[in-house]
């Protein structure tokens, strides 16, 4: 196995004096799909979270780049390469288009850079006919692909995809399941919480479940 | 009845024929309550945000405090500046008493609570995702802000409008450090309260007619924005 992009050793997280997450130690790998299954309230959430920065661990450790670092000290610098998406959508009110082309504010291409982008982002995603659409009006599947496009364009090394496709009918899950695909094989590594580990059974090259706090590998 | 029908019929002539005392004294009023405003938005926006997202102590008591301070009466805070600014205040050397600034400054005064307990209640309803959303794309401090009260716009509009009509509306800090300087500092309330001690009405029911349709106004706009809102969340 190539070198892991981000091992993060020892999250600990508790809640309410309740120990959600215990010493989890997780390696994400380039072009590699990580799924973790669990119960409901087991933690996966914060888990995601925690590697894409939202939350603070009480202890966590991440090793990038050969060196090892706290959480606090590194996730300014590293959480730019990871993003994270909720199991609900959420979607800025404004047009689809506007959505996806949020992120690329951020970096220094010009306008028309910009726009081919996104052209390109609504036809992989199959979403050029709601371009001009207000967002918080699409269906919750449209919206959870749009959210998926809004994120891919940015092209992380990272992507953590939270109960990605609990909203989805079937065609929308086949859809989101091959841009996760191709998504992979750009170098993504690709990190989901699934309560159907089926729906990932060609994708998905680690499975772990999330018991009592610790990552246990299936 | 007859003599009421007939001053209100003179109040309507002299709004209707462009009475240029009359329309100085709107302008003046406009002018210093969107000055006190548009000063003190940005900032109360800020500090409601930073209760609603900061994680530091004390943040409960601050809003209680600006909470007591949304129904203080204008006399106090006139009074208030009053003593600051007058000759023998501590500020008596910047020759603010009796001036437009003054004004200003009292009305900035009085709306800051209300544009920040309205401001916090709107920011605090944001859904939380916002926040996590605009971050994990990237975006940086500043503009996460942005973001977020680009989605509370709504709330955040009706808290600003609450405010316009809390100042425009106040007589007593621009009675007491205005000075009612006709020209000056003669905005509508005041010169709606001298009119009316000198007996005449007319342009006293003019100037009301002027503030009523303001209120009005300013009703049917947090109406419709209350009816957007609803419809977005």
């Amino acid at each position: 196995m190539t070198e892991p992009l981000f091992v993060f050793h020892g999250i600990q997280k508790t809640f309410a004096k309740v120990e959600i997450l215990r010493k989890v130690d997780l390696s994400l790998y380039p072009e590699k799909c990580t799924l973790i299954t669990g119960k409901n309230g087991s933690g996966k959430t914060t888990l995601l979270k925690i590697i894409a920065g939202l939350e603070k661990p009480e202890k966590a450790e991440i090793e990038f780049s050969g060196k090892s670092h706290s959480w606090e000290k590194i996730m300014p610098d590293i959480c730019k390469k990871i993003i994270y998406l909720h199991q609900q959508a959420f979607l800025f009110s404004s047009t689809v288009e506007s959505n996806i082309a949020y992120g690329l504010r951020f970096n220094t291409m010009t306008r028309e850079q910009r726009r081919k982008s996104v052209k390109k982002a609504l036809e992989l995603s199959g979403l050029t006919e709601f371009a001009k659409k207000q967002a918080n009006t699409l269906s919750g599947g449209v919206q959870q692909r749009v959210a998926f496009a809004r994120a891919c364009i940015l092209k992380p090394k990272v992507l953590l995809l939270d109960e990605p496709v609990s909203n989805m009918d079937r065609q929308s899950r086949e859809h989101a399941c091959h841009l996760m695909q191709f998504l992979k094989s750009t170098g993504t590594s690709i990190v989901i919480t699934s309560h159907v580990p089926q729906y990932f059974d060609g994708l998905a090259d680690m499975h772990f479940e999330l018991v009592n706090g610790k990552l246990i590998e299936t | 009845m007859e003599g009421l029908l007939s001053t209100i019929q003179q109040a309507l002539q002299l709004l209707l024929y462009g009475d240029a005392e009359l329309w100085a004294i709107v302008l003046l009023s406009f002018s210093v309550s969107i000055k006190a405003i548009s000063l003190t938005t940005p900032l109360a926006l800020l500090l409601a945000f930073s209760l609603a997202y900061g994680n530091y102590p004390g943040v409960r008591i601050i809003l209680a405090f600006f909470n007591s301070l949304l129904s203080v009466p204008t006399v106090v805070v006139g009074l208030f500046l009053y003593v600051l600014l007058t000759r023998q205040g501590p500020f008596g050397d910047l020759r603010l008493l009796f001036t437009q600034s003054a004004m200003v400054i009292g009305q900035m005064i009085l709306c800051f609570p209300i544009l920040v307990a309205l401001g916090y209640a709107a920011i605090q309803a944001a859904d939380v995702r916002v926040w996590e959303t605009a971050r994990t794309l990237g975006a940086p401090r500043w503009y996460i802000i942005l973001t977020i009260f680009y989605e509370v716009r709504y709330g955040l509009l009706a808290a600003v409008l609450t405010g316009f009509g809390r100042v425009i509306s106040e007589v007593g800090i621009s009675m007491m450090v205005g000075g009612n300087i006709m020209g000056y500092t003669r905005n509508i309330t005041t010169a709606i309260a001298l009119e009316t001690s000198k007996g005449e009405f007319a342009q006293g029911i003019a100037l009301g007619f002027v503030l009523l349709s303001l209120a009005f106004l300013l009703t049917a706009l947090l109406s419709y924005i209350q009816s957007k809102n609803g419809g977005n969340t």
